[in-house]
């Protein structure tokens, strides 16, 4: 009895271990591969570090499979074939500059006259003046992208089409464009990247009087619209947004960082100061992030980033820097794509270019849709078409000039609305645009 | 004991079979038929329900554990892959769909017929008075000189086709070559002017320039000179700037050789990849003159003939604008000659094969501002055509030499910010120059638009 006992008891011992060992196997499997549970969220950083395993796993898979099938692939002329991160690569390595753990980040050396050091260079230097015309500051706009090519294979297609549409505003306009494709400082990467790149172009451009930052995914929409100079005399930063959802609602999207403009002075080294410490990426970002989207509004959970963190500054510090900051919404500076895009066709029925707001909006800004990496937050298809639509809707205004217009606002194609003549200068262009008055030159008496 | 010796898998697998366990009921001592039969009937019933238990556990252990081998079903973490895959194919149909020439939005539009080749293709009605017209418009629009700051205003104008490349590796490159242009632009105070409309479907291709030219020229008195610049051009040199004042009795400026030109009647005697076109009306009447040969069809397939015949060493294919433009200089050079200045001082435009592996021993021994073999103006990727499928060379050799351009350009860029590339491929940068609390004092020597800016002061 007792042997069968023990016998019985032996068995359940080792069902007991069998079944303990195969959960130790199923347990292994389900959480050893790092769980991609993101949030749909504007973090793009986040995004490209999770999946650029994914994506390097699969281009090396890719590429083993190719040396596989070719042998030797110098011949190759076939674009289809060929993987570029193959030739992205640095020769020299090493001397990675470790920045210092317990010391406070910082943009550069702190800079207190800077406003003085200015006015003694453009006194110094007066053909190169801050303002181009009796009410028309200098204005740099400034964007930019990766130096590596998209993940999406139409993302630099996009990019193409973004910065032909903002040389064509620029030309009409006369403001210069710098496009950065070089990452300035390592701690500051991804939207945090621009305020190393602002403070370095305004303090090695003094002519500049406006730097205008401006995102890959914003177009311009209307290419008649001035900026009113004279309104922002005595600001030295205009955003788009509202007074209300950002001092009182203190709500993460109550401006928009997309599209803004920075005075060359004092005030605005000290905001970029102000601004940078929530950028190094790593702890400092994430614990930023925590506090950002506890104080603000419905903002989601991720890491910090310059808009939500600008905003947290202005209502924190309202006293010290408030009062220099133009909140703008009587035009669009920055326009989200959505509410506008669909309504193209009746604009151009109901209005004309010039206008800058609701009714012509000066910038369509594709917030979320992110052409240029794999995921957005938008669907592909909606993204890309509307892209489309908003690069014809400005570049029609450009192409009338010459007497052309797109078959529609889908289509790449264009048709002659225009017959040539014999006498082109008699011929005016609908807005004025050829030789608009923003763009004349100061006509000095002495010349 | 034998029964201890299976591993755990076998032993799922045996549970996966539905069987009962041999070993369990050996353990609990001998055959089901010995075990059921000494024992009392709850007993029996007992067991039976524990050994049902243990196959139901064993069961549901087995499909997990085939789950996570296998990736059966479609629990948890598999639906982010299956996200990305939708994802994936969805962007692959827009693709497809972006990429393909079919309009969808012009289904009534008549087949495009070919124009009848007995008629004569023009460019436009004929003008005559051009230099006139647009003196007169001068005069009376002074807030538009062609003439800025010393120096003749200059419209570069470069374009691409207006569908995605082939290849994603084609759009890059084309968004780093215009943006290589930006920068020397602003640097040197030239406007730019990025076409990705055919405004003339006749004209499609290479020859898409002459009615863009044509255009331009007629819409922007206030240009004095209009300079195409092919996509896959990069300037290489920011600091040189073209010798302006050596062309005040010239109309064309273009790269190329005489001897290759007139005793050797090579179809790359010259180069139409970059080169410069005064706005006035013997351009316009050249490019009358030029575009007969360019109208899609019988009529370029047989100038391509007649070219093929004329000049040396050119293969068959259609006509092309550069063969056309040699055969019509050679064949009317007394009408137009005198006027066209054919520059190899230096490089207007550079063929690329002789020049990339040189940049390391450029940057030892020689500086930007001298634009010719020692410090190429311009490194033109001629034949790689990263935007089709196919290029004349291999992809590597092209897309290398091409990011090596990129880097060397930019550095001279970078340098006034105080950076610069690692090396002439990676996307990286590195410090060069501290930040300092003067940064007005290192600025005046380095900043490039301020030593050209001398230098037409000096001349003026």
């Amino acid at each position: 009895m007792l042997d069968r006992w023990l016998k019985v008891r032996r068995s359940r011992a080792k069902i007991i271990v069998l079944c303990f060992v195969v959960s130790v196997i199923v347990l292994h499997g389900t959480f050893n591969p790092v769980n991609p549970g993101y949030s749909a969220d504007e973090n793009q950083n986040h995004q490209s570090d999770a999946h650029s395993k994914r994506v390097e796993s699969r281009r090396l898979l890719e590429e083993a499979q190719n040396d596989a099938a070719q042998g030797d692939n110098n011949d190759n002329k076939n674009y289809a074939e060929f993987d570029i991160a193959k030739i992205l690569i640095d020769e020299e390595e090493g001397e990675k500059e470790k920045p210092d753990p317990n010391k406070p980040y910082s943009l550069g050396p702190k800079i207190s006259d800077w406003d003085q050091q200015r006015s003694e260079w453009l006194k110094t230097n007066p053909d190169f003046p801050n303002f181009i015309g009796p009410n028309k500051p200098r204005v740099l706009l400034v964007t930019g992208s990766s130096p590596k090519p998209c993940e999406n294979p139409v993302g630099d297609h996009y990019l193409l089409k973004s910065i032909k549409n903002k040389i064509d505003y620029c030309r009409l306009h006369g403001i210069e464009i710098f496009y950065n494709m070089a990452l300035l400082d390592a701690e500051m990467a991804g939207f945090w990247a621009k305020l190393p790149l602002i403070r370095k172009l305004l303090l090695s451009h003094p002519e500049i009087e406006f730097l205008w930052w401006m995102d890959s995914d914003a177009m311009f929409t209307d290419m008649a619209y001035e900026l009113p100079w004279e309104r922002y005399k005595d600001f030295n930063m205009v955003m788009h947004g509202w007074n209300e959802m950002v001092y009182n609602d203190k709500n993460w999207i109550g401006l928009n960082t997309g599209s803004f403009l920075l005075r060359n002075c004092q005030w605005s080294l000290d905001l970029l100061d102000a601004w940078a410490p929530m950028g190094p990426k790593g702890k400092v970002r994430e614990e930023a992030g925590k506090i950002l989207t506890r104080e603000l509004k419905d903002r989601p959970v991720f890491e910090a980033d310059d808009q939500s963190a600008i905003v947290y500054l202005l209502v924190k510090e309202r006293a010290k820097w408030g009062e220099k900051v133009y909140l703008e919404n009587a035009y669009y500076l920055h326009g989200y794509w959505g509410i506008l895009v669909d309504r193209y066709e009746e604009m151009i029925e109901n209005y004309h270019p010039g206008l800058g707001d609701h009714r012509w909006p000066l910038v369509t800004h594709f917030v979320g849709c992110k052409p240029c990496g794999k995921f957005g937050d938008y669907s592909v298809e909606r993204c890309l078409r509307q892209m489309d639509r908003a690069f014809n809707f400005g570049d029609n205004q450009i192409l009338q000039m010459y007497g052309f217009t797109h078959k529609s606002l889908a289509s790449r194609r264009v048709k002659r609305v225009r017959n040539e003549t014999g006498n082109p200068l008699e011929v005016k262009d609908e807005f004025g645009l050829l030789h608009p008055s923003f763009k004349a030159v100061k006509v000095s008496a002495s010349s | 004991m034998g029964q201890d010796s299976f591993t755990p898998q076998k032993r799922s697998s045996t549970c996966g079979g539905g069987g009962l366990p041999t070993t369990n009921n050996a353990a609990a001592g001998g055959g089901r038929s010995r075990v059921l039969a000494g024992m009392p009937r709850g007993r029996q019933i007992h067991k039976t329900f524990n050994n049902i238990k243990i196959t139901i556990l064993c069961g549901f252990v087995t499909i997990l554990v085939l789950r996570g081998t296998i990736g059966v079903g479609n629990l948890g973490s598999s639906e982010a892959d299956a996200v990305n895959q939708n994802l994936i194919e969805e962007t692959s149909r827009i693709l497809a769909e972006i990429r393909s020439d079919s309009d969808p939005t012009d289904p009534d539009e008549p087949p495009e017929t070919e124009i009848n080749p007995n008629t004569t293709y023009t460019l436009g009605p004929k003008i005559s008075d051009w230099d006139q017209q647009r003196k007169v418009w001068l005069s009376e629009n002074p807030e538009f000189p062609n003439f800025v700051n010393g120096k003749a205003r200059i419209l570069l104008v470069t374009g691409s086709p207006p569908n995605p490349c082939d290849n994603a590796i084609g759009d890059h490159y084309l968004l780093k070559a215009i943006k290589n242009k930006i920068d020397y632009c602003r640097l040197h105070g030239v406007e730019i002017v990025y076409n990705m409309a055919h405004l003339d479907k006749e004209l499609a291709g290479y020859w898409a320039k002459l009615p863009l030219i044509r255009r331009l020229m007629l819409s922007h008195p206030e240009v004095e000179w209009i300079w195409w610049m092919d996509s896959d051009a990069f300037f290489t040199d920011m600091v040189f700037e073209i010798p302006l004042s050596k062309y005040d009795k010239y109309n064309l400026v273009v790269h190329g050789y005489p001897d290759l030109m007139f005793e050797q009647k090579s179809w790359i005697a010259l180069n139409t990849g970059s080169f410069l076109f005064r706005n006035c009306q013997w351009s316009l009447d050249l490019l009358d003159a030029w575009a007969p040969m360019g109208p899609k069809g019988s009529i370029r397939e047989e100038a391509g003939k007649v070219l093929t015949a004329n000049l040396k060493g050119r293969p068959a294919f259609e006509a092309d604008d550069q063969s056309a433009l040699i055969y019509l200089l050679l064949s009317q050079k007394e009408m137009w000659m005198d006027k066209v200045f054919l520059e190899n001082q230096y490089y207007l435009h550079g063929y690329w094969a002789g020049l990339v592996d040189r940049y390391e021993e450029m940057m030892e021994k020689y500086h930007p501002g001298l634009g010719d073999e020692r410090w190429p103006f311009v490194t033109h990727f001629v034949g790689c055509k990263p935007c089709g499928s196919y290029g004349d060379y291999p992809v590597e050799r092209c897309l290398r030499s091409m990011q090596r351009a990129f880097n060397f350009a930019d550095n001279q860029v970078l340098k006034l910010y105080g950076f610069r590339h690692r090396g002439l491929l990676g996307p990286n940068i590195k410090r060069i120059r501290n930040e300092t609390v003067t940064p007005l004092e290192i600025i005046d020597e380095l900043d490039i638009r301020r030593s050209t800016h001398e230098k037409t002061e000096t001349r003026s």
